[in-house]
Formats: structure tokens, C-alpha cells, sequence
């Protein structure tokens, strides 16, 4: 049991990272930084919990908003950029901001033990779940509380005004900034939205881990954020989580318990390959995504 | 000499040409006006090759053509110059024309045809060296005419030569077109400048919304009223 | 001064390395518009064939090169059919996470094949040094220089001169344009993907060689230097990614005769994001950068 729930943990958390790309994708703007912000906030609720003994609902808040500034901050060079130049300049963004936490050494006595983040060798020993003698299960239940509501936050603002502005300047700035649309205002906010929700990811996934280090926060994580919700369509937030339950659950849990564990990156490739090909505006496009809504909303006419 | 009949394109579920019929007779110039919109240039790419026709055929000195390749289609004699001219601004103007004479392995004969095109546009010629981004609109729409032209094609076809361009410049282009005509090339042309295009062609169509929605000689139709329709579509269509 | 000069020249050789990958990105990016992640893994996959023919068979420079290229290729091949032949027209960022998704499965392939990890490459020739005034030359460093010149001028002369190179540049300034004039812009973009996966493959087996050895971990090093190269000089433009990757080696080896070997890796980003800000286009800025924007904004 406690393995699904696990799973639930790791389902949720990259939901939630998926959903701070899905915002910014809205704008057009492709942006492999996601992982830079998921970092920052990993690391600063941890060591307010950690170090400073705060409650974790003060952290996450705080180191929310910490990733939601520095994105905010990254937003500006960003607009500078279009298409490739600005993946490749979050990117960099991305590799600095993972730089900077490898050489990061900051801890202090606790007890007989020294905690806190130590350069390359990560940051151990976040036992705030632990301490407190939390079940998985009931972690696993504390961050599907954020997930949810992250999702039903991005649920109403793709039906309110904010949606509608976001995904104009995604599919014309010209014609978004002729209709009186402040671009710059647009695409910071969408990086500074983005930024918090990847914050809340970090935050989440630092404390149920435990133990959290640079390499988690490379490109491999800045793509799978922006392939979730790709895979998943862009047309709704829902189309992200079942992207993160092909990937992370069929294709990374059960897949190697199918196949043997040897082979799990190759086969797992090639799978993504074949859903790019077949799929490529993603699993749930317009059209399952109409279906879909189809079997669950009436329509007016009928 | 081309015979375009029933051609529906489209782009996804939108329909962009409904069923166009029209004729090229050789040695003419054959005009096609109308609003932007209408699907002048889907038409255009269509007999290029560059979109596939759903239905209906292109046929060109009896062969059907609809739905080649582009490679095809210029082999043929069909050349396009393209909408906004599209010159490969850094490739020099020599490079530009090299370019255009892709489909041909004769190095002789292009090296002649290169001399050609410079005694036909001098500018060209001082400018041989000269990346094409540099030259002013004018000179590369002359360079986008002389690099449909390497390919000696029997059929020019010429998406909107005219658009930003100066007054005095659009002149000019018209003379060449004329020449060209004079020479030899039967041409079909696609216009946004109805004024400029009733004076040089034999023949005109108006599409309107992906239909041909009249066919006739210049003289046929008061201007004033194709001008009307080439810019705004008629009332009915509407 | 002396010491200045120095890393200068070694920046200018082990820059050379870099503008040939520069090069080879470039190149791909042009006729396709599309980011390939998968390029280092691939060039990676050629220097673990040439370093397998080696152990296997004690063979010498020529059949190791050989077999590095061909590998190369063979890989650059395999990437190109499944993300970016096989994808949709516009599709770019699919394609971009297809390669993604091919990178680690390169990587995995490697890592089941050699489970070493790192393997020994012999050099291209006899290490040595001689001295030349006050300035000290090795002879790997110098033979690598010496083919990358010669690599480079051979590009240039293909894309100068051949009807090949003459289609490949006329794809990669307009696509449209070029098909209209009958040039088959998707086999293009498949040779021109070969063309640049062989240059890759030159690339590694020059720094390969230098080092005599091959590590896992390189692969991405290889992406990210070519795209940062790539970047600093301008995309699109081959006179650009020589310049590029040669002002990135000279600036990575001042840095870390200066400041050290970490700093080093910073100076690569660091020198990007200074240039990226200040001349967004790279320093050979075409209006391509503008361009190419449409291509990757629609998902």
C-alpha cells in the first residue's frame, strides 16, 4: 500500500510542476526554467522548516512566493526572447540556477547533527513529515489537497478573462497587443504564476523526499515539465494530469516491473516517441478533449 | 495552355478554394483579382505544388498536374514567384539566381541563362555580388522574376508582384511584366492592384470567397465595379 | 602577457572543437527550425564506437575515425526519422521533447553496452610538445586545429559552391521560396541532418582524442557547448557558429586559467546570458533570429 502511495506523492508533486509549465505555455512562450523555480522552492521550505523549525504551511507559502519573484525577475529578461532563443535562455537560467545550488553550502548545528544544504552532496535530512510521525499515506493526502487546488485555481482561470488574455497572446501577440493586451504585464505574470505553482512543487517534493540534490533539478525535469503538459494537450488542466499518469506511473513504475528495470529508459523513449508521433498536439487534443466534455457536460441543444 | 477545373483546397476543415475553374491561354496574361482572403494565393500555391488539391485538376499542355511535386510542376514549365518576393536575402543576387535553376544540370545553359537575366535587369548585374537582403524592394522582386525565369519556364505564375511597393516602382514591374510577355511568357498573375492589372491583362477573373465570380476581358466590367470587388467582395457574396 | 597568449591559443584550438559541433547544430536548426537535444548523444554514440574498434581491435587513427562517423550518422539517421521526419509539420516542440526522450534512451543504450562507462581512445598523434618563443605547442592540440581548419573550409566550400550547399541555404532562408523552386526541401533536410551528424562526429572524435578517452557524462556537455556556441554566434548562420565556438573556447580557458575549473562551466552560461542580453541575436544577428520565432511558437 504504502508503494501507491508513494506513487500518489510523485504523481502529485509532477502534476503540480506540470501545471506551473502549463501556464506559461498558454502565452506561447516555451520555457525550460520550471525545474530552476521547482529548485528554489525545494530548497527554501526546507530550510525554513529544517533549519529555522517553521510550520510547513508558513514554508510553502514563503517559498512560493520566493520562486514567484525570481520568476517574475526571470520574466523580464525573458521577453526579450521568442521561440528557441527563449528555451535556450531559460535553459541557461535553468543549468545556473542548478549551479548555484550544487556550490551552495549553508548549515548549521542541530543537536550532535549539522543540516542544511552542503553544496553537492545535497541537502539530507528534511524530517519535518517524519518528526512528526505523518504516514505516507496522509503526506500523500496533504499533497493532492495542493494539487487539487491548484488544478481547480488553473480550472476557473482557463474559463475566466486571465485564460482567454493568456491564450491570445499565445496565439497572436500582434493581434492581443492590438486589442489593448499589455504583453509585458501578460508574460511576467504567467512566469511569476508559473514560478509559484513550481515553487509549491519543490516545496512538497523536498519534504517528502527527504533528502533533496542539484541533479534533481537539471534538464530532465525542466522537460518533463514542459512534456507533461504537452503530452497532455494544453486544451485543459486535466489533460496534464493524465500525461503525468502515462509517464511517471505506466511508464516508470510499471513498466520495469513488466519488462525488468534494465531496459525501462530505452522502451520508456521509444514510448514517448511514439505518442509525439501519433499524438503530437498531445494525448488529449481538441478533439478527445470536445468528447470528453461531451460525456460529462450536456450540450445546449440536445 | 493551363486548365485549372473544380480544384477544392483546404486547410484542415476550412475550405479555402470551393470549387475554382479557370483557364490560361498561352501567350496572354491572365489576371486574378479579388479580396484578400479570397484564396489568390491558395490557388497560386496550389498550381506551384506547394498545397494539395482535395479535389479536381490542374492540367498544363494537356498533362494533369494536380497534386505533383513541386519539382514536378517546374520541370513542366511552370514557375512561381512568390508572394512578398522572398528572396534569399543572404545569398548574393548570383547565388539567388543559382538557386532558382535548381531542377537544372546544365551548367552551360545557366550560366547563359545568368547572363540573360543580367542584360534583361542591369541592376541586377551590379548588384551580382551583393547579398539580395540589401537591395531595395524593387531590385528583389526584379531578382524573384529573374529567379522564376531560370528555369525558362512556358508559364510565370506572379503572386501579388505589386504588393509594397512604391507608386513608381509598381510601374516598373508592370513594364517588365508586360515585356516578358511580349517576349514570349504567358503569365498568370494574381493582384491586389486591380488598376494596374486591368491594364496589362488580356483576361481577368474575380474570385470571391474561394469561387470564381466572374470571368471576362478588361472593358467587360466598368473598373469602377471590379475595383470595388477586387478590394471589398460583392454585396451578393457577402 | 605570455601566459594570456598562451590561453589564447589553447582557447582557439579547443574553440575550433567547439565550431565544428556549433557547426553541426546549426546546421540542423537551419533547414529544420527545430531544436535537436539529442545531438550530443548521438555524436557520443560514434565516440563509443570508435573507442569499442579500438579495444576490440587495437585498430589505428583512420579505422577508429571511420568508425566513429559511421556510428554518428547512423545515430544522427535514427534521431532525425523518429523526431523530426516522422513528426508534423510545425510540431517543433514535440520534436524538441521527442529528442529529449531519444537523449536518454542514448545514453541508456550506452550505459547497458559499456557498463564502464568510460572508455580509453587513442590519440591522433604522438603527444608531445615543442616550443615555438615563449609559447608551447602540443602536437594533439595542434593537429586537431589543424583538421578542424580543414573541415571548416571544406564546409564552406560545399555550402559556397555545391548545388547541394546551394539548396540547403536557399531551405534554410526560405523554405517556401525553395520548394516552389523545386528543391525537395524534406530530403534536403535529411542530407543536410547527415552532413551535420558527420561533422558532430569529427567534432568528438577530435576532443575524444585530445583527452583519450570517452565518458558518459559527455553527452550533454557535447549538446550544451554546440547550443551555447551555436547561440553566441548567431543561429543560422555558419560564419557565425565558427565564430561562436571559437570565442567560446578562448573565454572558457582564460576563465579557468584565471578563476579555476568550476568557474569555468559558469563562464559558458554566463558568457550566453551577457550576449543574449545585449546582442539577442548572437554576434552574426540575422534577421533569422526574428523568423524563426513563428517556428517555434506554435506547440
Amino acid at each position: 500500500m504504502d508503494y501507491l502511495y508513494g506513487l500518489a506523492q510523485t504523481i502529485g508533486v509532477h502534476t503540480i510542476i506540470g501545471l506551473s509549465a502549463y501556464v506559461v505555455l498558454q502565452t506561447g512562450q516555451v520555457t525550460m526554467a520550471q525545474a530552476a523555480f521547482y529548485a528554489v522552492g525545494a530548497y527554501v521550505s526546507a530550510m525554513l522548516t529544517t533549519l529555522w523549525g517553521l510550520n510547513i504551511l508558513i514554508a510553502i507559502p514563503v517559498a512560493a512566493l520566493v520562486a514567484m519573484v525570481l520568476a517574475g525577475l526571470a520574466g523580464f529578461p525573458a521577453l526579450r526572447f521568442k521561440g528557441l532563443m527563449l528555451v535556450v535562455a531559460t535553459m541557461a537560467l535553468g543549468e545556473a540556477v542548478r549551479e548555484f545550488f550544487f556550490n551552495f553550502d549553508y548549515q548549521i548545528a542541530k543537536g550532535d547533527l549539522k543540516v542544511g544544504p552542503a553544496g553537492a552532496e545535497g541537502f539530507r535530512q528534511i524530517r519535518y513529515f517524519y518528526e512528526r510521525g505523518w504516514t505516507t499515506a496522509e503526506v500523500a493526502a496533504f499533497i493532492w489537497m495542493f494539487v487539487i487546488g491548484i488544478m481547480a485555481l488553473l480550472w476557473w482561470m482557463d474559463r475566466s478573462r486571465i485564460g482567454a488574455v493568456l491564450r491570445a497572446v499565445g496565439e497572436d501577440e500582434l493581434a492581443a497587443q492590438s486589442v489593448g493586451i499589455n504583453l509585458t504585464a501578460v508574460k511576467v505574470s504567467a512566469f511569476a504564476i508559473g514560478g509559484a505553482i513550481a515553487g509549491v512543487g519543490g516545496a512538497l517534493y523536498a519534504h517528502y523526499t527527504t533528502h533533496v540534490e542539484h541533479t534533481a533539478f537539471g534538464v530532465l525535469m525542466a522537460t518533463f515539465a514542459i512534456a507533461y503538459p504537452i503530452l497532455g494537450g494544453l486544451s485543459s488542466v486535466f489533460g496534464t494530469l493524465i500525461a503525468v499518469v502515462f509517464i511517471q506511473g505506466l511508464l516508470i513504475q510499471w513498466l520495469p516491473i513488466l519488462i525488468g528495470g534494465e531496459l525501462r529508459n530505452l522502451l520508456f523513449g521509444l514510448l514517448i516517441l511514439l505518442a509525439m508521433n501519433l499524438r503530437p498536439r498531445g494525448l488529449i487534443d481538441p478533439r478527445v478533449a470536445r468528447t470528453l466534455r461531451g460525456l460529462f457536460v450536456r450540450s445546449p441543444n440536445a | 495552355m493551363l486548365e485549372v477545373s473544380d480544384i477544392v483546397t483546404s486547410y484542415g476543415k476550412i475550405e479555402a478554394l470551393k470549387g475554382v475553374s479557370l483557364e490560361v491561354e498561352p501567350g496572354k496574361i491572365t489576371c486574378l483579382l479579388g479580396p484578400n482572403g479570397a484564396g489568390k494565393t491558395t490557388l497560386m500555391m496550389t498550381v506551384a505544388g506547394i498545397l494539395k488539391p482535395r479535389r479536381g485538376s490542374v492540367r498544363f499542355e494537356g498533362r494533369d498536374l494536380a497534386g505533383q511535386a513541386p519539382r514536378r510542376i517546374v520541370e513542366a514549365g511552370i514557375a512561381l514567384v512568390p508572394e512578398n518576393r522572398l528572396v534569399f536575402p543572404n545569398m548574393t543576387v548570383a547565388e539567388n539566381l543559382a538557386a532558382g535553376a535548381f531542377t537544372r544540370s546544365d551548367g552551360a545553359g545557366i550560366a547563359e541563362d545568368m547572363e540573360r537575366m543580367y542584360a534583361r535587369f542591369p541592376r541586377l548585374k551590379e548588384r551580382s555580388t551583393q547579398a539580395a537582403g540589401t537591395l531595395s524592394g524593387g531590385e528583389q522582386q526584379m531578382l524573384a522574376v529573374a529567379r522564376a525565369l531560370m528555369v525558362r519556364p512556358k508559364l510565370l505564375l506572379m503572386d501579388e508582384p505589386s504588393v509594397g511597393l512604391a507608386p513608381l516602382v509598381v510601374e516598373e514591374i508592370f513594364r517588365i511584366i508586360r515585356d516578358l510577355n511580349r517576349d514570349g511568357t504567358t503569365i498568370f498573375l494574381v493582384e491586389q492592384n486591380a488598376h494596374m492589372a486591368l491594364q496589362v491583362a488580356h483576361h481577368f477573373y474575380l474570385l470571391e470567397l474561394g469561387k470564381v465570380t466572374f470571368s471576362g476581358a478588361p472593358g467587360q466590367l466598368a473598373e469602377a465595379e471590379v475595383i470595388q470587388r477586387a478590394y471589398l467582395g460583392s454585396k451578393k457574396t457577402q | 602577457m605570455v601566459t594570456f597568449l598562451q590561453s589564447l591559443i589553447d582557447g582557439v584550438t579547443i574553440g575550433s572543437a567547439y565550431a565544428l559541433l556549433a557547426l553541426g547544430f546549426t546546421l540542423i536548426f537551419g533547414v529544420l527550425r527545430r531544436l535537436n537535444l539529442a545531438y550530443g548523444s548521438s555524436i557520443l554514440v560514434g565516440a563509443f564506437a570508435g573507442a569499442a574498434v579500438f579495444a576490440q581491435w587495437k585498430a589505428g587513427g583512420w579505422a577508429v575515425a571511420a568508425a566513429t562517423l559511421a556510428a554518428a550518422v547512423a545515430a544522427g539517421v535514427y534521431v532525425e526519422r523518429l523526431c523530426f521526419w516522422a513528426m508534423r509539420k510545425g510540431a517543433a516542440i514535440a520534436s524538441m521533447v521527442s529528442s529529449f526522450a531519444v537523449w536518454m534512451q542514448l545514453e541508456e543504450f550506452l550505459a547497458l553496452l559499456f557498463p564502464g562507462r568510460t572508455l580509453s581512445f587513442p590519440p591522433l598523434v604522438e603527444r608531445s610538445v615543442f616550443e615555438l618563443g615563449p609559447f608551447q605547442f602540443r602536437t594533439e592540440y595542434v593537429a586537431m586545429l589543424a583538421i578542424a581548419t580543414l573541415l571548416v573550409v571544406a564546409l564552406e566550400w560545399t555550402m559556397r559552391a555545391t548545388r547541394f550547399g546551394l539548396a540547403v541555404r536557399a531551405v534554410t532562408e526560405h523554405p517556401e521560396a525553395a520548394r516552389a523552386m523545386g528543391v525537395p526541401v524534406a530530403r534536403i533536410a535529411f542530407w543536410a541532418f547527415v552532413l551535420a551528424s558527420a561533422i558532430g562526429g569529427a567534432a568528438a572524435y577530435l576532443m575524444a582524442s585530445a583527452e583519450e578517452q570517452v565518458t558518459l557524462h559527455s553527452g550533454m556537455q557535447l549538446t550544451f557547448t554546440g547550443l551555447i556556441a551555436m547561440m553566441i554566434g548567431g543561429i543560422g548562420s555558419l560564419r557565425g557558429a565558427v565564430a561562436g565556438g571559437l570565442v567560446l573556447g578562448v573565454v572558457e580557458t582564460l576563465v579557468q586559467a584565471h578563476f579555476g575549473a568550476t568557474a569555468r562551466e559558469i563562464a559558458a552560461f554566463g558568457l550566453l546570458f551577457l550576449l543574449l542580453v545585449l546582442r539577442p541575436g548572437g554576434l552574426l544577428a540575422q534577421d533569422f533570429a526574428v523568423r524563426e520565432a513563428a517556428a517555434l511558437r506554435r506547440v
